[in-house]
């Protein structure tokens, strides 16, 4: 009784408070991240004044926005005007559950915790939370819940602005979800999974990952190249970044849905669409670039030397090495958004509906039916 | 007169996001290029000679005593009434002298009007100096006499 | 009660994209505008008023602060006028500097038109781009007197002052680089389909509508009308200059941009011309001290970047002016935003005010 009690509540809300941390912190370096990207991109130099080319400046941020006051507008729904930033953060985070963060389990020999004397058995510690056999559908599903958040945020706040700009992320998500639920399909059937952790299996034990899918053994014939694309523009405009970020087109809407919050609320709707851009990436990188496979360029040999960059240690060198790849996937992928925001011009709400509407969604479907032929045909 | 050429998108560019991958080149390029930032206040700006800070009052080496004849002139062109001037007969040497001399600087405009009309040689009395920090915590601090208008502005340098 | 209602919002005069205060009315069904009517006044220092109170040197002042984006094209276009009344020409050399300074100030004012334009539709970068280009403009126009944006050069009878050394060369080399960065920014925008998506068929106005508006400027030539002050009624030397002026066929966004984009090419070219041309000698006539006009009135109409910036100015024998009006372009361009507006959606209301590249400060004197 008592080792499963550690073993599936303690175990996990350890688990649970390490990945909220961690995020944070990713949070707010890749805030940092991103103002430096842009303005390197921009001829400019970004933050420099806190801390060594202001590497402390998240931090000096993040001070900021705790110590701001927090302005009610008199006519919100005040009780609404609270809830809905937590709404909006609630299922960014409760996404993370299901993140294989790398492939190896830890075994945590029996220990006692000093001072207390308590003896706690030997464990098995895990990089995910919960392997879901249903991970990808909790996925989509959590995700799709924040709308909710922005839509009575712009409600509540009583604001014209506000009122359209989270009319349109409503509208925006809601016809985003159909490609992004498209664009994923064909990897479940690849798979034939849908725990994300048995995906980035099915791709080990394929021998690549599924964006270098080759049917019929032809490379480059019909990879997933389409389903990556699909993936990626509807993450972006999921999660409302550039070019896509219409309900918050500043120079249209001033700020969109959160026009009316300040202080540590607004600090929440930024968390929580910095957090989307993470999980977006994350997935990714599970679904399409292997997860925490390591990046061997086809070569057969290098999967051992990459796979474990620190052999000394054994499976936890294993486990480190693996998040390290996982990071830097993510890392690029991110690095992507970012030089998207600071390249394009932004789309119009109509021309983003028929976009999504006539172009992803009819592209999705064919990417499907396409796949599934392939796989048909290899039998 | 000529009319300037639509350019339309062909199928493959269309197809194969050609112009979006030129796009993000460019801005990718831009990525190694030197930023333009100044770093200021760390690093000063480069002034070139004829900029047209805030005016201030000088005297010239060749010219004893009080360089400013007190002849209004500039008080007259100036476009916002800035500046008052009373004059006393000079210490040294026949004519006038500035005994008061008033400069607002909540009020001047920079327009170098007052350098231009400045009688006085070999160089004008009034003069737009090289100094650009006009920030001040009060008002008043801005109403300028004799006085500081001769003394160069304090700055203060900041570590890189 | 269930029903539907046009929805009122306020854009402006504090908002991001309005160029300055302006405040523009909007009646909406969903994101569609149904009616726009823009509300001005905000910037309102009484220019006109004060160039009837203060003499003519001192008036020229107010001109800066007008058209702040391009001071020097106000301030030629007053000292013209104020030249007229006095029967005085200016000196050949300063003829030549006045055009180069023109021009560079009319690129310069297209590249903040370009960068704002490209912001307000979200392309960042183009934005900062575009600066840093004005930058070295900016630099220029320091270089030579003394201040960037206020610049108070112009006299009556010639210049204030000649070029400094190396002014020249580096009005030269500014040229050379810019044709480089003109191609970026076309990589950036021109072909880019979002930009076309929404730049194209957004607010087109015919020639003829354009003409009844009373547009001029780009904005006019965008919709095919060949008129350019500096064509139609040269000034200055621009008789001996060469270039083109471009039109556009459509008289869309897209149309206003590209015909922008070749203005700045074109003056690059007047530039480099009158760089080679620009004789030597004195830069001012001799003119009297203290500028007391004849009694008399004069209209003198200029080209400026946003179109044909005009003065008028009664004199009675005074050295300050009996009357002084200053007829606006981005005034009189900003009067065809609601026709422009009419079936457009909330984003395009945006792109919109940035096309007709107003300036507020110009509009309200
Ligand atoms: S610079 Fe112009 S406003 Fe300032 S004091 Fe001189 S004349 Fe007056
Ligand atoms: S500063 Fe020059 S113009 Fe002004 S009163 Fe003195 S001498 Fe005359």
């Amino acid at each position: 009784m008592k080792e499963q009690l550690i073993q599936y509540l303690a175990v996990p809300m350890l688990q649970i408070a390490a990945i909220i941390g961690v995020m944070l912190l990713c949070v707010m370096y890749l805030v940092l991240w991103e103002r430096k990207l842009i303005a390197f991109m921009q001829v400019r130099m970004g933050p420099m004044r806190v801390g060594y080319h202001g590497l402390l400046q998240p931090i000096a941020d993040v001070v900021k926005l705790l110590l701001k006051e927090d302005v009610v507008p008199k006519a919100a729904d005040r009780w609404v005007h609270l809830i809905s930033p937590i709404i909006l953060m609630i299922p960014a985070l409760a996404c993370f559950a299901v993140i294989p963060f790398t492939g190896t389990s830890f075994e945590v020999g029996a220990f006692t915790i000093p001072l207390v004397n308590y003896d706690v058995p030997a464990l098995t510690v895990t990089s995910w939370v919960a392997d879901l056999n249903i991970g990808l559908l909790y996925f989509l599903a959590i995700s799709s819940l924040g709308v909710y958040g922005l839509v009575l945020a712009g409600w509540s706040s009583n604001s014209k602005y506000s009122m359209l700009g989270s009319l349109r992320s409503a509208a925006q998500m809601i016809s985003y979800e159909v490609p992004l639920g498209l664009s994923i399909v064909a990897i479940l059937m690849l798979s034939g999974t849908a725990s994300l952790v048995g995906i980035v299996e099915a791709q080990q034990e394929a021998g690549h990952w599924w964006l270098f899918w080759a049917p019929l053994g032809v490379p480059l014939l019909w990879p997933q190249f389409i389903g990556l694309f699909l993936y990626f523009v509807a993450a972006v405009a999921e999660t409302n970044r550039a070019p896509f970020d219409l309900p918050e087109a500043e120079t249209e809407l001033v700020a969109g849905f959160h026009t009316e919050y300040s202080g540590m609320k607004f600090a929440f709707m930024f968390l929580a669409e910095y957090l989307n851009m993470i999980l977006a990436a994350l997935i990714v990188s599970v679904l399409f670039l292997g997860g925490w496979l390591p990046v061997t360029f086809g070569i057969p040999g290098l999967s051992e030397l990459f796979g474990n960059f620190l052999p000394f240690l054994g499976g936890a060198g294993a486990a480190i090495t693996g998040f390290f790849w996982l990071a830097l996937k993510v890392f690029l992928v991110l690095t992507v958004y970012l030089w998207l925001r600071a390249t394009f011009p932004r789309y119009r709400y109509d021309q983003l509906m028929s976009l999504g509407w006539k172009w992803l969604i009819p592209m999705g479907l064919a990417h499907v039916m396409v796949t599934a032929l392939f796989m048909l045909l290899r039998g | 007169m000529s009319v300037v050429q639509r350019p339309e998108l062909s199928l493959w560019k269309r197809l194969f996001l050609v112009e979006l991958l030129q796009g993000m080149a460019v801005t990718f390029r831009h990525w190694w290029r030197k930023p333009t930032t100044e770093q200021y206040p760390k690093e000063r700006p480069k002034i070139l000679p004829r900029f047209r800070g805030i005016p201030k009052l000088q005297d010239h080496p060749d010219v004893e005593g009080i360089l400013c004849i007190a002849c209004n002139q500039c008080s007259i062109i100036c476009p916002d009434d800035c500046i008052t001037v009373l004059g006393e007969p000079r210490t040294v040497g026949k004519g006038k002298q500035a005994k008061v001399f008033i400069l607002d600087y909540e009020r001047c405009c920079l327009c170098g009007l007052c350098e231009e009309v400045c009688p006085t040689t070999p160089v004008p009395a009034i003069f737009m100096s090289h100094e650009y920090e006009l920030a001040r915590y009060k008002r008043v601090d801005l109403m300028n006499d004799m006085k500081e208008l001769y003394e160069p502005q304090p700055t203060k340098e900041y570590l890189k | 009660m269930l029903g539907t209602r046009e929805l009122e919002i306020n854009l402006g005069p504090q908002h991001p994209s309005t160029h300055g205060v302006l405040r523009v009315k909007l009646k909406l069904d969903g994101e569609t505008i149904v009616e726009s009517d823009p509300v001005i006044g905000y910037l309102h220092r009484g220019c006109e008023k004060l160039g009837e109170n203060r003499n003519y040197i001192q008036t020229e002042v107010y001109t800066d602060r007008m058209d702040y984006i391009a001071a020097i094209n106000e301030n030629l276009v007053y000292i013209e006028a104020v030249e007229k009344l006095l029967g005085v020409e200016a000196a050949p050399r300063a003829q030549y500097m006045r055009v180069i300074l023109a021009e560079l100030q009319r690129i310069a004012s297209h590249l903040v038109w370009l960068a704002t334009h490209a912001l307000d539709i979200g392309a960042m970068s183009v934005f900062l781009y575009c600066f840093r280009e004005r930058e070295a403009i900016l630099d220029l126009i320091e270089g030579y007197c003394g201040a960037r944006l206020t610049t108070n050069a112009i006299r009556a009878g010639g210049m204030r002052l000649d070029f400094p050394d190396g002014w020249t060369g580096a009005a030269k080399d500014f040229c050379d680089e810019f044709p480089a960065r003109l191609k970026e920014y076309d990589t950036l925008l021109k072909t880019n389909r979002i930009w076309m998506g929404r730049t194209k068929d957004i607010g087109v106005i015919s020639g003829e509508k354009a003409l009844s508006y009373g547009i001029t400027g780009p904005c006019l030539r965008a919709s095919g009308v060949n008129y350019d002050v500096r064509k139609a009624m040269p000034y200055e030397v621009y008789s001996e200059m060469e270039f083109d002026v471009p039109l556009g066929s459509v008289g869309d966004t897209y149309d206003r941009y590209l015909v922008r984009l070749e203005e700045m090419r074109q003056s690059r070219l007047i530039v480099l011309q009158a760089l080679a041309k620009m004789p030597e000698g004195p830069v001012m006539n001799k003119v009297p001290k203290r500028i007391k006009p004849p009694a008399g009135e004069v209209y003198v109409v200029n080209e400026g970047p946003r179109g044909e910036l005009g003065v008028y100015l009664v004199s009675n024998g005074t050295d300050t002016a009996e009357r002084c009006r200053f007829k606006s372009p981005c005034f009189v361009n900003l009067q065809a935003l609601p026709e422009l507006a009419k079936g457009h959606m909330v984003a395009d209301i945006v792109a919109l005010i940035g096309t007709l590249d107003i300036v507020l400060g110009c509009i309200d004197r």
